[in-house]
């Protein structure tokens, strides 16, 4: 019997009941941006080939090949799209592209960036996003048809 | 990497995960850093011949999953191969210091370890998945 052993255990169990809150709480909100003094976006997402002014919502998701979530994510999209013409999809591999990543300040994945017609960079999220939350975005900013 | 990518039922990596955190608590209950080398082992299986071979995973093949029901959801093997790598990164740290005598420095990397197994045996959260991205992110760009 180890008691530094048994604190550790102890202290795992606590960290990772604090770390699920987190998660629970955190993970794919959608987070509003622009105002905060942050580079704009603009440029690096003409780098990695987004053209905003083609849709009424374009998605820029960014994706490694060691993230499960991200075609959970790539779905949900893909499916939203079928409903949404002025909805747009940009799929980014994150690793290919380090330099717009840590320009964009991508820390996990999937990492997802919400852009208006006129390229300004509405919102962001961190993890796979709720569906109903990703489909209300949508919806509010992409219509559902017509 | 170009072929299609090998899956897994995903309850597979989840139920292995309970496992290792079992095994990796009750090492360090025990203070025995042979059940963590033990560990490490079945890590390196994991991360390096596939999880076709990692031990809990053909457990769960031949004693848990034929009690479920059948195949609801299939994931690409990459992400929790990867996670096995990273487990094993601490779990080998987590061996060296019980097994050379710096208990303090064991103990710690194996309960990383732990945390790592634990929310994802909970919650399906794949921390060495995470850690991927800032490692290549702090790493210079490869050609």
């Amino acid at each position: 019997m180890s008691g530094i052993g048994a604190a550790v255990v102890v202290a795992a169990l606590v960290l990772t009941a604090v770390a699920a809150w987190w998660l629970r709480t955190r993970n794919g909100a959608v987070r509003a941006t622009g105002g905060g003094g942050a580079v704009t976006g603009d440029a690096v997402f003409a780098r990695l080939g987004v053209r905003p002014a083609d849709a009424d919502l374009t998605v820029v998701q960014f994706s490694t090949a060691f993230c499960g979530p991200c075609r959970a994510t790539k779905a949900r999209l893909q499916q939203l799209q079928t409903t949404r013409p002025g909805l747009a999809v940009v799929h980014v591999d994150a690793e290919s592209h380090l330099d717009e990543v840590r320009e964009l300040d991508v820390r996990r994945t999937p990492t997802l960036f919400y852009l208006d017609r006129d390229g300004q960079v509405i919102g962001r999220s961190s993890g796979a996003p709720r569906p109903d939350e990703l489909t209300a975005l949508v919806d509010a900013h992409a219509g559902a048809g017509t | 990497m170009t072929a299609a990518p090998r899956l897994v039922d995903v309850r597979g990596p989840r139920f292995a995960a309970w496992i290792t955190a079992v095994v990796l608590a009750v090492s360090l209950v025990l203070g025995s850093g042979s059940l963590v080398a033990v560990q490490a082992v079945v890590f390196a299986v994991g991360a390096f011949a596939g999880l076709r071979y990692a031990p809990y995973g053909a457990l769960f093949r031949v004693v848990v999953a034929p009690r479920l029901g059948p195949v609801r959801e299939r994931e690409p093997e990459a992400p929790p191969r990867f996670a096995q790598l990273v487990g094993l990164l601490f779990a080998v740290v987590g061996a060296a210091g019980y097994l050379l005598g710096a208990p303090v420095l064991g103990a710690v990397a194996t309960g990383f370890a732990l945390v790592a197994a634990l929310l994802n045996a909970a919650t399906g959260f794949c921390l060495g998945c995470e850690l991927y991205l800032i490692a290549r992110r702090a790493l210079p760009a490869r050609a």
